[in-house]
Formats: structure tokens, sequence, C-alpha cells
């Protein structure tokens, strides 16, 4: 992790200098904003294929148990000799992705017994393990930074504040020696606890001993103030590392067992029939879902985070419908939306609205008693944007929006009704009754019409030259007498064979 | 008849839950025929084909592909699950589901090329679908939605073909493509097994028939086989598709 991160400094350094450098990451709103970005990157990839797999609500499910195998290896490793129970620790990834595996064979296990169905089998599992987890946390790890609250919606907020220092220049460790001119020596009774005396005691006796002895990293030398310069630090916030990280590992999954994994999510049999280990890959997908909810959930909490592994693919998939674009379409949608979320928590509703403006108006308008400083939690705002561009694609949507089947079905109803009286003309024209049927005046009693939509239809067809009228009877001209010629033909066919489709 | 048969299925036992779903099945297909497995619902035909494959677990018994166990015969094995058995609303096409036959063959990692573009075109050409090439899949109707998976299985190019309920609603034009296609195929000295549900079209249509409820009744040769009683004894008495045929195949 630490290597990585010195690389990326590196990289960065190439663009930017040391002081932007540590702005942006010492700054809780850019670190957020980079954060969120990368969550909605990461869990998009995983959450395509989730989706399409009908497991959206498994999502969901791991999300929450994975604390379950958070607790349990924090109290492993608490327990354990010789290794240190921090909750940076990569072990706690690895409980967290048993964990979430273990959700799915626990669900399938219940479901195999045929006492429950599937959604119910989900629905008894992850509540049992993530109840199990909040009362391990309550019971056993009061002392640790993990509480329910945050765990719950996480403190993407709050994300700079857990840094790791890199130093990059005078990073000299330093280590003081008692003889060392800046030593300072204090004095200790060798005898107070023994007789249970004061160290004022005439009977106490005392040794020397130093104060400050020991090693010193360049960061906690400067701020000891044992050496003079101050080293070049960068602060890099460790959730934006861990995120990077899985959204690479994401990618290079998904990319690496492309095919797979198309064929394992649309038939799972032939991909089991081509030796292509379906059940395998699942698993894989099983744990990278829970290692991307573990990474975040620092910052986005166990309940959103479903937002962030759904909502974008499913948003890609109204527009696209090829999975390679779903694929490219989601991640970047997903990143779209957290910069518009976190915009909206400061107020901005897509550069199109202040949030405090619409706030003050209310206030004046009905009375919200004051309640006019918009300051909202970034991850919900998130989410609320990823909805807004769910919704924003259903409606527009090219390929199947809600305003494209109306004006659709708009348009159809349109063509039915014009061929509807050019089919009219057609059949009375020429005969003994066509004074009658046909007559300008008495037409909408004809067709059982309202003598508004008559008249729009008839405006219609004389605008495209299909229908004349002349001394008040309608007459087709040759366009209209075509059109009707076609439709009829078309009628005659379309009965036959829907299904052969040749 | 000396020859290694295509499949060879010998104390086949599934079963689900210890309710056996297939009990003690014999079963030898000759090279080069076209058979039908016929029986009434629940009779087995699906997890026959599905453990033929390895796709399900057995309880007993062993299955030889060309004298191979079936890990080894996955490349001599092709495979037409029921149409409803996908997701026809998943985002892709039909090239790109044909294209999917050839992933066996591409093994782990690799992605298709040049080459298994046009084994793709090939086959959608021959099965007379080349139009829909590009066509997103939730647009087929139901004969070209099964169109599409003849012509997966026909890229996979392999020696035995199981195909589950292929015939199951599809049009008079479909119905005849794929009979075209299973009697190019036997030309071509391929084996099929297909799982079939119209008892009229048996006699028709295939060399050979397995009558199969849970147990085999009867398998061999259609002429053979086909007869009233053994439909009887398959069916339990309630067989109403073979009037036509005790009036036209009089013993």
């Amino acid at each position: 992790m630490a290597t990585l991160e010195a690389l990326l400094i590196d990289l960065l350094l190439r663009v930017t200098d040391l002081q932007q450098l540590n702005a942006i990451l010492g700054d809780p709103q850019a670190t957020a904003l980079i954060t969120g970005g990368l969550v909605a990157f990461a869990a998009a990839l995983p959450g395509t294929f989730l989706l399409l797999r009908k497991l959206a609500m498994t999502a969901d499910a791991i999300s929450h148990t994975v604390l379950l195998g958070i607790v349990l290896t924090f109290l492993l490793l608490a327990a354990l000799p010789g290794l240190e129970a921090d909750l940076n620790s990569p072990w706690l990834i690895l409980g967290a992705a048993l964990a979430g595996v273990a959700t799915v064979l626990l669900t399938d296990a219940i479901q195999r017994s045929g006492l429950v169905r599937e959604d119910a089998a989900l629905g008894l599992v992850f509540p049992l393990l993530f109840a199990i987890a909040i009362i391990l946390i309550s019971r056993l790890a009061d002392d640790v930074h993990l509480d329910s609250d945050a765990v719950i919606l996480g403190e993407i907020g709050v994300v700079w504040a857990d840094a790791r220092s890199h130093c990059l220049q005078d990073c000299q460790p330093l280590e003081i020696t008692p003889d060392d001119p800046r030593a300072e020596t204090g004095r200790r009774c060798t005898n107070c606890v023994e007789l249970d005396i004061g160290p004022r005691d005439p009977a106490a006796e005392f040794e020397e001993y130093c104060l400050n002895c020991g090693s010193y990293t360049a960061a906690e030398a400067w701020r000891a103030r044992l050496v003079p310069q101050a080293p070049t630090l960068v602060f890099w916030p460790r959730a934006i590392t861990s995120m990077l990280l899985v959204a690479l590992l994401n990618l290079a999954f998904i990319a690496l067992f492309y095919k797979e994994l198309k064929l394992g999510t649309f038939d799972p049999a032939l991909a089991a029939a081509l030796s292509l280990r379906p059940a395998l890959l699942n698993t894989a997908l099983m744990v990278l879902v829970s290692v991307t909810a573990v990474a975040a959930f620092d910052a986005v909490g166990s309940v959103l985070v479903v937002a962030f592994f759904i909502i974008p693919p499913a948003t890609a998939w109204l527009l696209r419908d090829r999975l390679a674009h779903i694929l490219l379409l989601a991640p970047a949608g997903g990143v779209l939306a957290s910069l518009a979320g976190y915009e909206f928590s400061r107020g901005n509703f897509l550069g199109i609205a202040q949030m405090r403006d619409l706030l003050l108006m209310l206030d004046e308008a009905i009375g919200l008693d004051g309640f006019t400083e918009w300051n909202t939690s970034i991850s919900a705002a998130i989410v609320l944007m990823m909805f807004l561009f769910f919704l924003l694609a259903w409606v527009f949507s090219p390929r199947q929006g809600l305003l494209l089947s109306l004006l659709q079905h708009r348009a159809r109803q349109q063509h039915f009704a014009e061929q509807l009286l050019l089919g009219h003309v057609h059949h009375h024209q020429g005969t003994a009754e066509a004074a009658s049927e046909l007559a300008h005046a008495g037409l909408h009693q004809h067709m059982g019409w309202t003598p508004r939509k008559t008249q729009r239809v008839l405006a219609r067809l004389r605008l495209r030259d299909m229908l004349q009228i002349e001394d008040g009877i309608l007459q087709l001209t040759a366009r209209g007498e075509r059109s009707v010629r076609r439709f009829m033909a078309l009628r005659g066919t379309s009965g036959a064979s829907p299904a052969a489709g040749r | 008849m000396n020859q290694t048969p295509a499949l060879h299925i010998e104390d086949l036992t599934v079963a689900f839950d210890s309710r056996p779903a297939l009990w003690d099945v014999d079963l030898a297909v000759p090279e080069g025929v076209l058979m039908a497995i016929v029986g009434p619902n629940g009779a087995g035909k699906t997890t026959l084909i599905q453990a033929a494959l390895d796709l399900i677990p057995r309880a007993a018994g062993t299955v030889r592909i060309f004298g191979e166990p079936v890990a080894r015969a996955r490349g001599l094995t092709g495979y037409v699950p029921q149409r409803g058995s996908v997701d026809w609303d998943f985002p892709t096409t039909v090239q790109d589901v044909v294209m999917m036959g050839l992933y066996g063959r591409l093994g782990w990692l690799r992605r298709p090329g040049a080459d298994e573009r046009q084994r793709t075109l090939q086959a959608l050409e021959q099965i007379g679908i080349a139009d829909l090439a590009t066509r997103q899949i939730s647009q087929l109707s139901g004969g070209q939605q099964q169109r599409t998976f003849l012509a997966r299985a026909l890229v996979q190019d392999a020696r035995l073909y199981f195909m589950d309920e292929p015939f199951a609603a599809v049009d008079a034009i479909t119905e005849r493509a794929i009979v075209t296609l299973l009697q190019e195929l036997r030309a071509r000295g391929r084996t099929v097994v297909v799982v079939h549900h119209d008892l009229q079209s048996v006699p028709d249509y295939f060399d050979q028939v397995t009558l199969l409820n849970v147990e085999v009744i009867a398998s061999g040769p259609t002429a053979e086989v086909y007869s009233e009683d053994n439909l009887r004894r398959t069916f339990g008495g309630r067989v109403a598709g073979i009037a036509r045929l005790t009036e036209e195949a009089p013993p």
C-alpha cells in the first residue's frame, strides 16, 4: 500500500506541486469527491453483472454481512498473540470476502431446502449476520472506532483525516540516546510502589532516566521539535488507496474474464458444458462485491453502497443494449453522478439552482421555521443524483424511454386515424351514397369522431396532398390512393405468419 | 455394430433429494443417428441430457461419449438448452450469442477474432438468419430464438449434439428449418439426441427413439420400438397423440 502511494505521489508531483497536492489531499471536500468517484467506478463494474444476474439485492445483503467478517476477524486478531488488531489490517478484507461468500452459500442452502423462496432466504440470512455483527460491536469492541452510525451511513467527509504520511525530503529518522544533547532527563522513584510511599517520603529513592529517548520518524521528530528543519511530507488518505486498488482489481478481473462472465451470466448451463467454470466465476464475482463493499464501507456505509452497485448499471442499461457499452457507460455515469452529488451536497443543484436560494424562497412562501441552511450528507446526495440520472434516462432514453414510447404511441394513433379516413373515402368513392358518406359537413358523424378530431385528421391529410375537397365532397388524390393500397396490402399479410420473420 | 457408440450410458441414476428422477438408465446411441427422447412431463428427459453432459451430479452410473469420460469429451459435444432457460432481455446480439458456442474451443482468456466471426456468419447463413446478425436478442420471435440457439450449436462443430425441445412452440417454417438441419447433420455423420414432445412426428423425423419415464421403457430403431403398447407403458394409457400412428403403421 505504502509503495503504491509513494508511486502515485511521485506521478502526481510531475503534474502539480507539493503545496497544491497537500491542499487537495487535506481538503475534506476534494477527498470526498475523489473517494466518491472511485467508489462509483469500482462498484458499477461488478454491479452490472449483479444486475444482469438478477442479484441486485444480494449486493445489499453482502454490503451488510461483510461487517460480520470484519468484526470477527478483528476479534480474532485481538485474541491471537503476535498479531495486531488494527482496523487497517489487510486480514479484515479477507474476513469480509469470506463473509460475503458465506452469505451467498447460506442463502443458496436455505433456498435449496425448499422451505422458503430465494428472496425470503436472503431476507433471513443477511439480517441475522448483520445483527450478530452489531451485537459483537456494541458488546466487545466498544473501545474501537466502529460505531453503528458510521457503519450505516459512512463518513466520506472525514476520509481525509485517516491518512498515511509520506516523507519526501529531510527524512532522516532520529535516534535519541541518553548521551544526546537533546535528551531530556527526569527522575523517578524506584521503591515508591514497593513500599507504598509517596515520592516526598524521605525513604524514597530515585534514579535518573531519559524522558524522550527512542527512535523517531522524521515527521515525529519534527513534531517533537527535535530537528530544526521540517521534513517535506505528503498526507495521503488511506481510503483513496484502497478504493483505487479495488477499482483496478475489478477492472482487471472484468477485462480478463469478460467473455467467461458474459457466457456464465447469459447461459450458465452452456458455460459449464464448455468447461468454463461458471460457479467458480460466480464465487469470484461475490468476492469482488464483498471486497468492494468493504473498501467502500468507510466512505458510504453499508446501506447506500447498494445504490453504487445497481443504479448506474441500471441507468446504462436503459440507454444501451450491448453489454460492452453498459460496462463502459455505467462507471462513467457513476463518476458523473458522484460529481453532481458532491456539488448537490454543497447546495449546487446541477449548476441550475442553489439549494439555499430555493430554501429561502420556500421559507418565505410556506415557512420552514428558519430551516434555510442546506448542508447534507455527501453520500446521500450522490445517491439522489444517481437516481435523478436514472429517472432522466428512463424518461428520455432513445431506446425505450417513456417519452419516446409516448410519442411513438401518439404517432401510431395519428397514422391509424389517417388511414381509417382514407379507407373510408376509398370505400365509398364513386358509389351511389358518396354524396352523403363523403360530404365534408357530416363526415364526423360517419366516422364516429368528434368534429375537432375529424378536422385535425383532414387538415393533416390535405397538407400532405392525399385528400382534396371538391364541392364539399372528399376525394382521394393519386398519393392518397397509393397510401390506401399500401396500407391494405400490409394488413393483408401481417396476420398470416407473425413469427416467421423472414 | 462393433463400433463405439456415440453415447453410452450405464446404470445411470439421478436423484433430487432421494427422489429418483432417473432410475437405472441404460442407453446406447450409435454414431450417425437422430434419436428422439420421448416421455411424459417429469419423466427425466432434460435430466438425462444434463446428466450425460455432467451438468448435474449422478447418484450412480457411468456415461461415456465416444468411449471417453464426459470431462475428456467436452470438445465433442454440443448442447442446445431449452429456449426458456435463458433471459432473452440480456443486452447482446444474435451474432454474439452464436459466437458463444466457440468460447469452449477458445478456452480461458482468449478473445474471439476474425476466424470466429467468420465461422459465426457461416452458421448464421446456414440456418437462414444471417440478416438478424446484429439484432438485439430481445427483439426475436420464438422461432428466431430457437434458430439462434441452433446456430450456436452448429458453430461448436460437435460430433454429438443434445437438443432440449428445439421444436417447442416454433412456427411451421422454423420446424422445417430444424428438420433440414437435423438431416444435414446426419448426412455429415453427426449424432443428435433430441428431447421431443410431438408424438406424431417422431417416425417422420427420427431413426431411433428412447421412451423414457424415469426408467427406460424401450430404446432402439423407431420402426421396432415405437409401438402403441410401448407408448401406453410410457405415458400410462393417456395417449391421444398416437391415434394416427396406430392407424397408419400396422405392425
